[in-house]
């Protein structure tokens, strides 16, 4: 009987995490559940139909997509196929957000997609305003350039 | 565009309109709100992201304003009161002429005794007369001067409910920051979302960094101009000083209002004449000190903006709504400007004309 008030109790106070989910993208993978809800507050819903264009080569790079749903077509030169399909728990525009900041390839939907936007702007305040957060997201992104670098054959 | 579309569109303007109807008496209240939340977000956001709970941190930050403004209130406010009724003091009427009591001020006095000499070598000039006519003439124009002031001072005692309120609005703005940002982008279809984003970004960059400058600038000049025109000895120097911080707002012509305020103050108080020159150097002190550190620093920029469009607002300003219009049309007319050009450089950008 206590050993079940008690059990009530602790799932009453414990607050389950909800932002978990978003661990599963590599660029938050490292982050504590303090660093996650600030990123949450930060990222946007939006839905796309099969075939509308997410954005455009040359469009400037304002937003980067983290996939939840679907799956969307990437096409450009930064690719070595020439094109890529991306999926659930995969994300578009760090590539390009370290460049000029402007699109280097265009994105479409392929099936009814739903992704989280993170904001440039707020990428930029994620990473300058909590050092910490910062430091994991900026290697994050490292890792991932490096092994898309590796994935390109020019490991250096 | 089928006509369910058509339907939905005209319910929305329809509702807008309405909303703007009904919500209209508390505009000011939440552009007011908007302005306070501006000021303060970067605070809040820095304890935030040092693991303070947002609502926590607003209230954190409010705490530390309402201790500011309770120590501001018990040490300044009697000091200004008191200087501000000694400087309407002079323009009221007693029962001496207006035209002996303003002829009492030494400088004046050397004035209307030059003029007595020309009028005895040449009386048919009559300078002397026309020169009591010009005072009086002026003087009933200063004499307008309380009443302006008393009729704002009115208008912001009777703001105490909008200063009680505005808090309470500006609370939720902060506290729920995001969530309307992403109410707000929610409402935009996907094709103009990046586009709004920007926008959206340039307004609480241009915005916020714009009224917090001024704010600071603001603070910053009046109290340089306190201490400077209370070295040289200028009566009232405080209420002087917080005047010409405001003024200041006005690119190119504040600063000469300030001038112009604290040189009418040695005049119009009797002081030697000499006090003049060191309160209109004290100005340009300020105004050194102002242009060099204060101004690169806190707004890192100037307002690009020529002194014909500055003269230009700053009238259309005062026309269309007074003394508080002519302080921010400037601005204002400045941020508009700003983003409509970034709204025309990102469709562009965008492709989309």
């Amino acid at each position: 009987m206590v050993k079940d008030y008690l059990k009530w109790f602790w799932k009453v106070i414990r607050k389950p995490n909800q932002h978990q989910a978003l661990k599963k993208y590599m660029l938050f993978r490292e982050l504590n559940p303090f660093e996650l809800s600030l990123v949450s507050a930060c990222l946007h819903n939006r839905e796309y139909r099969a075939g509308e264009v997410l954005f455009e080569e040359g469009h400037p790079l304002e937003v980067l997509f983290f996939i939840v749903s679907g799956e969307l077509q990437v096409t450009g030169k930064l690719n070595p196929q020439g094109s890529a399909v991306l999926k659930k728990h995969q994300f578009i525009g760090v590539k390009d957000l370290f460049g000029d900041n402007k699109r280097s390839g265009s994105a479409t939907a392929l099936t009814d997609l739903s992704v989280l936007a993170l904001t440039e702007s707020d990428f930029q305040d994620l990473i300058s305003k909590n050092k910490r957060l910062g430091n994991k997201l900026l290697k994050a992104c490292c890792e991932f350039l490096a092994s898309y670098l590796q994935d390109m054959g020019s490991g250096y | 565009m089928n006509w369910t579309k058509i339907v939905f569109i005209v319910i929305i303007l329809a509702m807008i309109v309405l909303g703007i109807i009904f919500y209209r008496p508390v505009f000011s209240y939440l552009i007011a709100s908007l302005v306070f939340a501006y000021i303060l977000d970067p605070l809040v956001t820095s304890l935030e992201y040092r693991g303070v709970p947002r609502w926590v941190s607003v209230l954190m930050v409010y705490a530390v304003i309402a201790g500011l403004l309770a120590l501001f209130t018990t040490r300044m406010v009697p000091m200004l009161i008191n200087q501000g009724n000694n400087l309407m003091a002079l323009f009221q009427y007693s029962d001496k002429p207006v035209s002996e009591q303003v002829l009492a001020l030494p400088f004046v006095r050397s004035v209307f005794e030059f003029l007595q000499n020309i009028d005895k070598q040449v009386p048919s000039l009559g300078f002397t007369a026309k020169f009591v006519h010009l005072i009086e003439t002026g003087n009933q124009l200063l004499g307008e001067l309380p009443k302006l002031l008393v009729d704002n001072y009115q208008t912001i005692l009777s703001m105490i409910s909008f200063v009680i309120t505005v808090p309470v609005f500006s609370f939720f703005m902060l506290k729920d920051k995001q969530a309307l940002r992403k109410g707000m982008l929610s409402l935009v279809p996907n094709r103009f979302f990046e586009l709004a984003v920007i926008l959206q970004d340039k307004i609480d960059e241009t915005v916020g960094r714009f009224l917090r400058a001024i704010l600071l600038e603001v603070i910053a000049v009046s109290i340089m101009t306190s201490v400077a025109l209370t070295i040289a000895g200028v009566p009232y120097a405080v209420l002087v000083g917080i005047t010409a911080g405001v003024a200041n707002i006005i690119p190119y012509i504040g600063p000469w209002l300030g001038a112009a305020l604290a040189v009418l103050t040695v005049l119009i108080t009797g002081k030697p004449l000499s006090m003049m020159i060191y309160a209109a150097l004290a100005m340009y002190l300020v105004q050194v000190l102002d242009n060099n550190f204060v101004y690169p620093v806190v707004v890192g920029k100037t307002i690009k903006m020529h002194p014909l469009i500055v003269l230009v607002t700053v009238l259309a300003g005062g026309w269309f709504g007074g003394i508080i219009w002519m302080l921010v049309s400037v601005p204002l007319v400045y941020i508009v400007y700003s983003l409509v050009r970034e709204l025309y450089i990102n469709l562009k950008q965008f492709r989309l004309i």
